[in-house]
């Protein structure tokens, strides 16, 4: 009860208490938002990619558009975006430094929506809910789409970045055609995302208050309309791409992804595509097709 | 208004009276068990009975509605005008004086149930009563006081500009009834006094260090609470849950106070990064 500063020798934690708090309210919002950011939008335009490929997309439906468009950008990714690796070491640093220290901060705390049932006490416990299945979402989504953790997926579909779009429908569905544990995993997929951009909404919101950038009531509340309106945008992208892949014939998506590599890619992803078994027949009308779709970036 | 009461058998409902039902969580001291007691009281409107008012009646014939006599519930009470916040308890389920709980308010309709409890965060002496202590022990931790010992004239204080004076007035009506610590999920019970110091000071504290952190004279200790709000359990333990700020009764903008502490944290954060020691 006396001073204990100078008797009791302070932990590490201890020492270096505000720096801790303060990186993890800094992580959340770079590197790991602005990657939500950047990983929604891009993979938002499933649905929007026709829009997106301008004069490019003007004789492709919005699907073919979105599958071409898709696979423009992760080819971009990965082929064209430089220290993509360090990107990803940066990442997962900071991933798991916010969601261990998340994790145990939230454990510090005792939810009490029940007697106070206010809107922001409410987003205090969905803010801890939302983070704990938050992780357990990206390590699924990451150990099942790119460490290959199959025995995950309904019907084991392997995510490919040269086919990007009909392998994620394929996860997603759980086959060529919806079955009910693609169902699922669809589902498990719209709630985890929004779970996602929820706190991540949320948390700039609180991050705000914990730097001292809105002290006022109305600063705060000014800022959690921009806050709000960030995390509806988002929101809709999400929504857009978990819509959008479960919606998505993967046999379709797979003949457009084919007329792109026809066009742009290397003969490397055609033959990768090679086994027509379980792939569909070839559009007739691919040369038409081919003429009609000018080379990006040129 | 067919009375089917059993403690009230004597008295017969005069017109315009109802009865309500008390629900005390008791307990006889620290670790002894808890149960719930239940009295019946003929109210009627317009008498401005409080919570402390029925419990003195509830005292003066201490019958629960099985029949059974029992000790007279144990509570705390001063002021009994909301500025004191030695009557805060648990009424219906959400932290508040007791003194300022009309039963008009809080059950206006015949056969209404009221529950009282003890707030959770603290330990509990005997029945509605607690240790607040660490509520204070809290207030020490950031030095929440003017640093004058009265040993020798210091002459005039510095002046306040009415702007201050506004935002430090509402601070200043803090009673430290514990309100804001018993509805924050951030402020948890303590079992043992030596993890308080590295437990989260609560919004009280916080609003107090920014009180005296805006005192001419205060100001000087003013790196010291710095210090402890940017150390364990301090500004940044804040869950931004907010409930202080609306379970509070003198309406103080705890959430602005927090909001200006991180602030100040931030800067004396850095200040004290980019100054060679």
């Amino acid at each position: 009860m006396s001073s204990a500063e100078t008797t009791k020798p302070q932990s590490f934690f201890e020492k270096n208490h505000l720096l801790l708090r303060r990186l993890h309210s800094l992580t959340g919002i770079v590197p790991i938002g602005v990657f939500l950011i950047a990983h929604l939008v891009t993979n938002s335009s499933i649905l929007w990619g026709k829009v997106g490929m301008r004069q490019a997309g003007h004789d492709m439906t919005m699907v073919q558009g979105g599958v071409t468009y898709f696979q423009k950008e992760v080819q971009w990714i990965n082929e064209q975006v430089p220290h993509l690796l360090l990107i990803e070491i940066i990442l997962w640093t900071a991933l798991a430094y916010h969601s261990i220290l998340g994790f145990y901060y939230a454990r510090t705390g005792r939810t009490n929506v029940t007697s106070y049932a206010y809107q922001s006490n409410w987003r205090y416990t969905l803010q801890r809910i939302s983070g704990y299945i938050g992780i357990l979402f990206i390590i699924y989504h990451i150990g099942t789409l790119r460490w290959g953790w199959t025995f995950l997926v309904p019907g084991g579909a392997t995510w490919s970045h040269e086919f990007a779009a009909s392998t994620l429908a394929l996860a997603l569905r759980g086959g060529e055609d919806f079955t009910a544990a693609g169902v699922a995993v669809s589902l498990f997929y719209l709630i985890c995302v929004s779970l996602l951009v929820f706190h991540f909404a949320n948390g700039l919101w609180t991050a705000a208050i914990t730097w001292g950038l809105t002290i006022s009531q109305s600063a705060q509340k000014r800022w959690g309309y921009v806050c709000a309106g960030l995390g509806a945008g988002l929101m809709l992208a999400a929504w857009s791409a978990v819509v959008g892949f479960a919606t998505l014939s993967p046999a379709q998506a797979r003949d457009f992804e084919k007329k792109y590599h026809e066009k742009y890619g290397g003969p490397a992803a055609v033959e990768k595509l090679g086994k027509p078994a379980t792939g569909p027949s070839m559009n007739p009308s691919t040369s038409a097709v081919r003429e009609s779709v000018p080379v990006q970036g040129q | 208004m067919s009375s089917t009461t059993p403690t009230a058998p004597s008295v017969a409902p005069k017109p315009g009276t109802r009865t309500i039902r008390i629900r005390v969580k008791r307990c006889e001291g620290p670790g002894k068990p808890e149960r719930w007691e239940e009295f019946t009281l003929q109210v009627s409107a317009g008498d401005g009975t409080n919570v402390i008012a029925a419990l003195q009646r509830i005292a003066a014939k201490p019958v629960t509605v099985e029949g059974k006599n029992t000790i007279p519930v144990a509570w705390d009470s001063g002021c009994l005008e909301e500025v004191c916040g030695a009557c805060t308890m648990v009424v219906n389920g959400k932290v508040r004086q007791s003194c300022s709980a009309l039963m008009d308010t809080i059950a206006p309709n015949e056969g209404d149930v009221v529950t009282l409890e003890p707030m959770s965060k603290f330990p509990v002496i005997r029945d509605l009563v607690v240790d607040r202590s660490r509520v204070f022990h809290n207030l020490k931790r950031v030095k929440a006081w003017v640093p004058v010992d009265g040993t020798y004239d210091l002459g005039a204080g510095p002046k306040e500009s009415p702007e201050t004076q506004e935002t430090r007035y509402v601070l200043s009506t803090c009673m430290s009834c514990g309100c804001c610590l018993e509805a924050c999920p951030q402020f948890t019970k303590q079992e043992n006094p030596e993890t308080w110091d590295s437990a989260f000071l609560g919004a009280h504290a916080i609003s107090q260090a920014r009180l005296f952190n805006m005192h001419g004279t205060g100001k000087q200790l003013e790196k010291e609470r710095l210090e402890a709000l940017a150390g364990p359990g301090g500004v940044d333990d804040c869950g931004n849950a907010q409930n202080c700020v609306k379970v509070c009764p003198k309406r103080i903008p705890l959430t602005e106070s927090i909001g200006a502490m991180g602030r100040a944290v931030t800067i004396h954060a850095v200040k004290k990064l980019f100054t060679l020691r």
